[in-house]
């Protein structure tokens, strides 16, 4: 069952809290954060937060695309690395 | 940066009629057959390659040279190849993998970091997996015009502006 619409998307209270100091300082960081299962809201467009996966924290921008999804499911839990053959990175 | 590239990987022999079952490590995984013909590591033996069909774990491929089961089962574990040569050009601010691996990180006041030891994507930017120099840690630089304001592919090297503390202390 679905989250119900009237409770809002869910955030911890200090992924808020961290974000907004991010931005009001407007400084090259990442927000380290631990919390998986809060939602990305269209306020975090924009940074960078360093969402941990259980070892360490995995640089996450955040663009329009994400939002309402978790932080969780842009930083897997497991290492693969497979070949790179012809893969291509994109310089954003 | 090495001049042959694995695209793929033999799994064995498919049927009796000397097909064999290739698992592709490309973006596309049928897009081993726009690169021509494949050669083994050494570059002796060089094979033409026709995609039957897909199957579960890979494709079914014949290759050229191969019509026996007996020699498709005898080139189990043969990876493939092609020359870097042959991919195709990219647009600006598009790299191949192959190419970034390996490069030189340096700051803008020209320190060495470490080296790009992979890149990764798992859904957001891609990330470029440094090596640190003098630490057995590895970082993760988002691969954006802000971190990463400068890829040279001819000397081999970026220069990155990385966040605050996103390095470790040298020891």
């Amino acid at each position: 069952m679905s989250r119900s619409v009237w409770k809002g998307p869910f955030v911890d209270a200090y992924v808020l809290k961290k974000a907004e100091v991010s931005r009001e300082g407007g400084r090259n960081e990442v927000i380290k954060i631990w919390s998986r299962r809060s939602t990305i809201l269209p306020q975090f467009v924009g940074l960078t937060f360093g969402v941990y996966n259980g070892r360490k924290h995995i640089p996450v921008m955040i663009s329009e695309d994400m939002i309402g999804q978790k932080f969780g499911e842009y930083a897997p839990t497991r290492t693969y690395y497979g070949h790179a053959a012809d893969k291509k990175a994109k310089r954003k | 940066m090495s001049d042959l590239i694995c695209v793929a990987v033999i799994a064995g022999a498919f049927g009796v009629q000397g097909e064999v079952r290739v698992k592709s490590f490309t973006a596309q995984a049928d897009a081993i057959a726009d690169y021509g013909p494949l050669s083994d590591e050494d570059g002796d033996n060089h094979y033409d390659l026709s995609i039957l069909r897909s199957i579960k774990n890979g494709l079914a491929v014949r290759l050229s040279g191969i019509t026996t089961k007996e020699q498709a089962d005898a080139m189990r574990g043969v990876k493939l190849f092609v020359p870097r040569a042959r991919l195709p050009q990219l647009p600006d601010d598009e790299y191949y993998y192959s190419d970034l691996i390996g490069m030189a990180v340096l700051d803008s006041g020209g320190t060495e970091l470490g080296h790009i030891k992979a890149v990764q994507n798992h859904g957001a930017t891609d990330l470029l997996e440094v090596q640190c120099l003098d630490h057995s840690a590895t970082v993760l630089l988002p691969f954006t015009r802000a971190v990463v304001p400068t890829v040279d592919l001819a000397s081999r090297r970026v220069i990155t502006d990385p966040p605050d503390g996103a390095f470790p202390d040298p020891k």
